[in-house]
């Protein structure tokens, strides 16, 4: 069933960020939040993994882990690729202890080969690339075989050809999972690759809803502002 | 005419003070809060003993030699500047008690609380600071690991336990130092200084020194911990993490010798 949401309300310190937000993803599907900076987009992932707490709404997830891809990837620095990947099998109250090391280097080794990256285990961060980077951190999440999968700005920072590596594993990943999944993304080549729905955020409401297609057709003057990054339009960015 | 009272400097000066009261409230709670979530995670004690050999090895390594220095150097300044004097006046016999008592009740612990602060508070805040504003807080909190009981309980517990260690070597350390710059500077033989200085020591003494750098290692690295924890806005905020937790490190310590000071010696 993924994820629904339902008049999700969030504000800090009186300023209303989101405002009656409310839409669905289903297993096995990759929705796409589009929106300038300071929309909320991180604001709603954050509420989804229970980062931070609602002023009030739904939020319905299917059971299971959810999982979440930072911006700059947010990977351990003082622990290795191998560390970073079974971080959760490792340290996690329920889960420490029930796997042997023999046991964690096979899923490691699984989850790295998913991410098309293997025998890098004893790498530190800080000898990876940043799309390298990027890969580990999609491994580290879905060590626990998530229901859910969010995606914060994964292709931001990184070269055309890396973005588009990234976008590949993020389609891989939710075949291979069937998990329900999130990317919030600037890029239009990541919601060409990867998206099978767009919505886009100004203002705490959802000002667009609909398919990839629909959003390149550019028949509302958000869709036809946003596609053209046009800075004439409905939404002004203030500052 | 009609006076717009928010435009007044009385009133600007009035809301200053109140935002910094607010945000040492806040601070203060934090710091509560955090020590509190410390002491119910000892429960289950999640941490491993590797990660807390790993911290306090950091710890020790890391702040004995500066800690030595400045303890030994104060000793030094201390012997020469009332050695020669107390020589002079008959009292040379007992320079070796008042480096003694000065070393064990309170040279001893605030130096090396001061050598702590600068060396490992400081690094704890920065780096607890660095991995909160680079998200790395937040991916343990996603993998379902409770970051306090991951990553501040086994630092605590590392820097409560190292400090009375850190401690003991600094004293005797200075007490030695003593013992060297009563020699150069005044002929005080080392016989007369060391007869001298267990006349000054008393069991309390020790006991209470034990008792404060306890108290200091877990203060200050609680208080590094949860302001590192406290930061926000990127590179900057670092630097305003980790000058905070040395700043309220530094206070405390000094607020708690008083403390101790006024219970167990007055
Ligand atoms: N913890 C917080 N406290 C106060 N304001 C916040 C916090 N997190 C985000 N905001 C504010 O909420 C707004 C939306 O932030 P965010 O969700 O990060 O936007 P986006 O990811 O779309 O760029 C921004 O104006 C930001 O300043
Ligand atoms: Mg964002």
């Amino acid at each position: 069933m993924g994820i629904e949401v339902k008049n999700l309300v969030k504000s800090f310190d009186k300023k209303v960020i989101l405002e009656d937000l409310s839409f669905k993803v289903d297993d096995g599907k990759i929705l796409s939040i589009i929106g300038f900076s300071g929309s909320g987009k991180s604001t709603v992932l954050k509420l989804i993994s229970g980062l931070i707490e609602k002023d009030s709404g739904e939020i319905i997830t299917s059971g299971g882990d959810i999982a979440m891809v930072f911006q700059y990837s947010a990977l351990f620095d003082s622990l290795n690729v191998f560390d970073n990947i079974s971080f959760a099998l490792q340290e996690r109250k329920d889960l420490r202890g029930k796997y042997t090391r023999k046991e964690l280097e096979r899923i490691v080794a699984e989850k790295l080969d998913l991410v098309g990256l293997s025998g890098i285990e004893d790498k530190y961060p800080s000898e990876l690339s940043g799309g390298m980077q990027k890969r580990v951190s999609f491994a580290r999440a879905i060590v626990t075989e998530p229901k859910i999968i969010l995606y914060d700005e994964p292709t931001a920072g990184l070269d055309p050809i890396s973005s588009t590596l990234i976008e590949d594993y993020i389609v891989r990943l939710k075949n291979e999972t069937n998990a329900a999944s999130i990317v919030v993304t600037h890029q239009m080549s990541t919601i060409r690759r990867t998206a099978d729905s767009v919505l886009m955020l100004y203002n705490g409401h959802a000002v667009f809803e609909g398919t990839p297609e629909e959003l390149m057709e550019q028949r509302t003057p958000y869709t036809k502002q946003f596609v053209t990054a046009s800075i004439e339009g409905p939404m002004n960015m203030k500052g | 005419m009609k006076i717009y009272y928010k435009a007044t400097y009385t009133y600007k000066l009035y809301r200053m003070f109140i935002q910094e009261l607010e945000s040492f409230v806040t601070t203060l709670g934090n710091i509560a809060l955090l020590g509190l979530e410390f002491l119910k995670g000892l429960r289950h004690f999640p941490t491993t003993f590797k990660s807390i050999m790993y911290q306090a090895s950091r710890f020790g390594v890391s702040s004995l030699p500066i800690t030595l220095s400045i303890v030994g150097m104060t000793s030094i300044i201390i012997a020469m500047q009332v050695a020669g004097e107390m020589v002079k006046q008959g009292a040379g016999n007992y320079v070796g008690m008042l480096v003694a008592i000065l070393m064990v009740r309170e040279e001893g612990v605030i130096m090396a609380g001061f050598a702590i602060i600068s060396m490992i508070g400081s690094s704890l805040a920065s780096e607890i600071a660095t991995m909160k504003v680079t998200e790395q807080i937040d991916a343990i909190r996603v993998l379902k690991v409770n970051p306090v009981h991951y990553l501040f309980t086994p630092r605590i517990i590392a820097g409560t336990l190292m400090m009375p260690l850190v401690v003991i070597v600094a004293s005797v350390f200075g007490i030695l130092g003593g013992a060297v710059a009563s020699n150069l500077v005044s002929g005080l033989t080392y016989k007369a200084y060391f007869d001298s200085v267990w006349f000054g020591l008393y069991m309390k003494d020790l006991n209470v020194c034990l008792l404060k750098s306890l108290t200091f290692g877990f203060v200050i690295s609680l208080i590094s911990c949860s302001c590192g924890m406290e930061a926000k806005d990127g590179a900057k905020g670092v630097g305003v993490a980790t000058t905070k937790a040395v700043v309220w490190s530094f206070v405390s310590i000094v607020v708690l010798d008083l403390l101790f000071a006024a219970m167990f010696f007055y």
